[in-house]
């Protein structure tokens, strides 16, 4: 099971992302589900980057594993930042601002609905003092489409 | 490969040229770019996308940021987007406010 430790910077993002691709690639996803799942990958680990630490003045550093297992890919991102529950934004707004011409969006909480929506299943824990945000991609089925995905939290 | 952004303006039309990863960490670059070309006036902003691989919730911000900095009525195409950042587009009902073509010669005398 592949584990990187990456410190808590926007640099971080590149690596990141390689490694995602590398285990989706092991994991046969197919275009859409291997896009999708970069993108909720790479804007939880952006909020935990600017908001968790950075926004907080903390230095920091992400955990990323990744584990293939017959029915999906699971990627897990850890961080000691405050706890943060990205299911708890209110998405309702967020997505409000779809029907808006762009000059009149505001411009936050893109990325938790992306993370939200772009991957079959996504889970937050609060555990051991850290931040837990799990995205599960099934292996057998299409990407997950809006409003499909499955989420859960337990703090 | 990380992020290249190139401009050039002609006519009231600036042309944009995009290409990589346009994430939180590259995002700054293309709004740099963007503020220097508001400085001419654009009435119409052709975006080149089709070496552009990636696009995050920042790139979307800084499609916002555009629409904001040169007007409403400023037109941005977008031109030769692969299909994973027409989908993007598409969840956040951005592809609402731009234009997309292949080819921004064909779409612009339409």
């Amino acid at each position: 099971m592949p584990t990187l430790t990456l410190p808590g910077d926007l640099n971080s993002l590149e690596p990141l992302t390689d490694l995602v691709l590398e285990q989706a690639e092991l994991a046969g996803l197919d275009t859409r589900a291997t896009y999708q799942l970069r993108l909720a990958v790479d804007e939880i680990a952006t909020n935990i980057i600017l908001h968790g630490y950075q926004e907080q003045a903390l230095q920091g550093e992400i955990v990323v594993t990744a584990e293939v297992n017959d029915q999906a890919l699971v990627v897990t991102l850890e961080d000691t930042a405050p706890p943060y529950n990205p299911l708890k934004r209110d998405i309702n707004r967020v997505k409000e601002d779809f029907e808006k011409p762009l000059h009149e969006r505001s411009i936050g909480g893109l990325g938790v609905y992306f993370a939200i929506h772009a991957v079959s299943e996504f889970h937050y824990e609060w555990r051991n003092g850290r931040n837990r945000n799990i995205f599960v991609v099934h292996r057998t089925s299409p990407t997950a489409t809006e409003g499909s995905t499955a989420h859960s939290a337990h703090a | 490969m990380s992020f290249t952004v190139a401009s050039s303006f002609n006519s009231g039309v600036a042309h944009l040229t995009l290409a990589g990863r346009l994430d939180a960490n590259t995002a700054g670059q293309f709004k740099a770019e963007i503020e220097k070309i508001a400085e001419e006036r654009p009435t119409v902003v052709a975006l080149f996308v089709q070496d552009l691989e990636y696009m995050a919730s920042a790139g979307i911000r800084m499609l916002v940021f555009t629409k904001q900095k040169l007007g409403a009525q400023t037109d941005i195409y977008v031109i030769g987007a692969q299909p994973q950042i027409v989908h993007t587009l598409e969840m956040t009902g951005v592809d609402k406010s731009v234009i997309f073509a292949d080819s921004f010669e064909l779409a612009a005398t339409n």
